[in-house]
């Protein structure tokens, strides 16, 4: 008798917990990211995508202001740069997580 | 890929006008008519699904509500209690991506996410859609994050650019990056299986040889069904977590 | 933190993400002849003007249509478990009350008995021992009565003896010294010894 209580009050409580629990459950960002192929796809395109933006802001510039090259040379440096700066922070965060 | 009648492996990425004339008026092409299959047998899942709105759900009806469950989760998860204002958004995105990849994996049909006109639009929407609420809830204080707290003023003119490049670069490298996965996965597709047909087309050693590409084609298959659902998924929680970054203060 | 694996992996994306640059320097090379590029294309525009609306009206009936039928399901559900729960939970308060209760209501009845047996016990202790009590004195009385016709008895038995020893040893005197002794001095002789026998048989 006490063997069925304790087992009654076992799962009573557990039932309760998992009622509780399914609101709380804890996803972590970026779980599923972790393979190195696609970490290295993420990191190849937040590189791309700062030299993207860098070249296509050079070039409208120069575009604008009638230079033949200034611009996009300049913006094709930052645009490295912007592109650095998104890798770092993206292995940062990942660092952060692990 | 010598000769014309051998097969163009971004063949399967032109646009044709479809129904026409009315067709080539509108610009309406193959890619629209995919979008609204999509969209369609998302809503359908979703409807025909939670039909039953039973307790203790059916199969059909449990894989419905798995799928708002997950997207629920990631969304507050990441957001915060704000998430559930955007949740309807990341559903649509996500599951919009997801049918997109996955309608793409059945033979001679057409992937609207390998066109990066396509997912630099999602990616755009993305993103100002995060401009306007980071606007909205951190008003000009939105502007401070372009400079680095405690770098000093002196590389401020380096600095600031580099900061503003690396915000705008995020649509692209968001878009470039669905785009890419897409493009790899079908082109690669389109390779082995036209070494299928030439060695299919070279009699009996060649239908023996072709079963290697065919394998390799089959695990190809399964791999893309991972990538597909895994680039819907980065793609949502980028999402998210732009939006974060957006509502808090 | 820095361990090799991590190490290695740092630098092979850091490999990789540099492959971009190869890229970017020649980027005619490599994007000639896709049909994604072609933005001359009215089709190419076209898609994303669709796109943008089919996404739109996709969104709006997710949101007030589709979202919503699951949202009261998974809610009426969480509703109902949590119901279910506290049943349960009230259920089995109820039934610990119950236990407790009876368990109480045991002891009681089990004290009650106790103190009852715990009386009667008494009571037939304390007759046993008047009971003894009794039988006791009785005994003892009869015991004296006894000892006393013992005693009666006794005194009267020596007291016959007297004449007999008196009677011996007038004989044994008379036997030995052939004059007939004195019948007085003999019974006071006879009397002292028994008196002395007497003492050291009652000693004894």
């Amino acid at each position: 008798m006490t063997e069925d209580r304790t087992s009654f009050d076992e799962r009573l409580r557990a039932a309760q917990k998992r009622v509780a629990g399914k609101q709380a459950t804890d996803q972590k960002p970026d779980a599923q990211d972790k393979s190195l192929l696609s970490l290295a796809a993420r990191a190849g395109s937040e590189m791309l995508g700062g030299l993207v933006v860098g070249v296509l802001a050079g070039w409208g510039l120069d575009r604008w202001f009638h230079f033949r090259a200034l611009f996009i040379v300049i913006f094709a440096l930052l645009g490295g740069g912007a592109g650095i700066l998104n890798v770092w922070r993206l292995m940062k965060s990942l660092e952060r997580q692990e | 890929m010598a000769g014309g009648s051998s097969i163009n492996v971004l063949e399967q990425f032109e646009l044709h006008p479809v129904l026409g004339g009315l067709g080539e008026a509108l610009s309406l092409s193959q890619a629209p008519i995919f979008m609204v299959v999509a969209c369609v047998l998302v809503l359908a899942f979703l409807h025909f699904g939670m039909k039953p709105a039973a307790v203790v759900p059916g199969r059909l009806q449990a894989a419905a509500e798995i799928c708002y469950e997950f997207i629920h989760n990631l969304a507050v998860d990441t957001i915060g209690p704000e998430g559930t204002a955007f949740f309807p958004f990341i559903f649509a995105l996500f599951f919009f991506i997801l049918a997109g990849n996955y309608l793409g994996l059945i033979p001679f049909s057409y992937t609207f996410t390998s066109h990066i006109a396509v997912t630099f639009a999602l990616a755009l929407m993305v993103f100002l859609i995060a401009i306007i609420v980071s606007l909205k809830v951190q008003g000009f204080k939105f502007f401070a994050h372009f400079m680095p707290a405690g770098a000093p003023v002196l590389l401020a003119p380096l600095l600031v650019p580099i900061e503003i490049l690396s915000f705008l670069s995020r649509p692209v490298s968001l878009s470039i990056r669905l785009f890419a996965n897409m493009v790899a996965g079908h082109v690669m597709f389109d390779i082995f299986a036209s070494f299928v047909i030439m060695l299919a087309g070279l009699g009996f050693i060649g239908d023996v040889l072709a079963v290697g590409p065919l394998v390799i084609n089959i695990a190809l298959m399964g791999l893309e069904l991972l990538v597909g659902a895994l680039q819907a998924y980065v793609f949502a929680i980028l999402t998210c977590i732009y939006l974060r970054e957006a509502v808090s203060h | 933190m820095r361990n090799p694996v991590s190490l290695i992996r740092h630098s092979l994306v850091a490999g990789v993400s540099s492959l971009p640059l190869l890229m970017a320097a020649a980027p005619g090379a490599h994007a000639a002849g896709m049909p994604q590029l072609d933005f001359r294309n009215p089709l190419l525009t076209g898609q994303v003007i669709w796109g943008a609306g089919i996404f739109l009206f996709f969104y709006l009936a997710l949101r007030s249509w589709a979202l919503p039928k699951v949202d009261t399901v998974l809610a009426s559900r969480s509703q109902r478990i949590n119901g279910d729960l506290d049943q349960a939970r009230a259920a089995k308060v109820d039934a610990d009350n119950a236990v407790r209760e009876l368990n109480e209501t045991k002891k009681a009845a089990a004290a009650e008995a106790q103190a009852h047996l715990d009386a009667v016990l008494d009571e037939e202790r304390k007759q046993t021992a008047s009971r003894l009590a009794e039988l006791g004195s009785k005994l003892e009385v009869e015991i004296a009565s006894a000892e006393k016709a013992v005693a009666e008895e006794r005194s009267r038995a020596l007291e016959s003896l007297k004449p007999i020893a008196s009677d011996v040893t007038e004989a044994l005197v008379q036997k030995l010294t052939g004059t007939k002794p004195d019948r007085v001095r003999i019974e006071a002789a006879v009397a002292k010894v028994a008196a002395e026998k007497s003492t050291i048989s009652a000693i004894a």
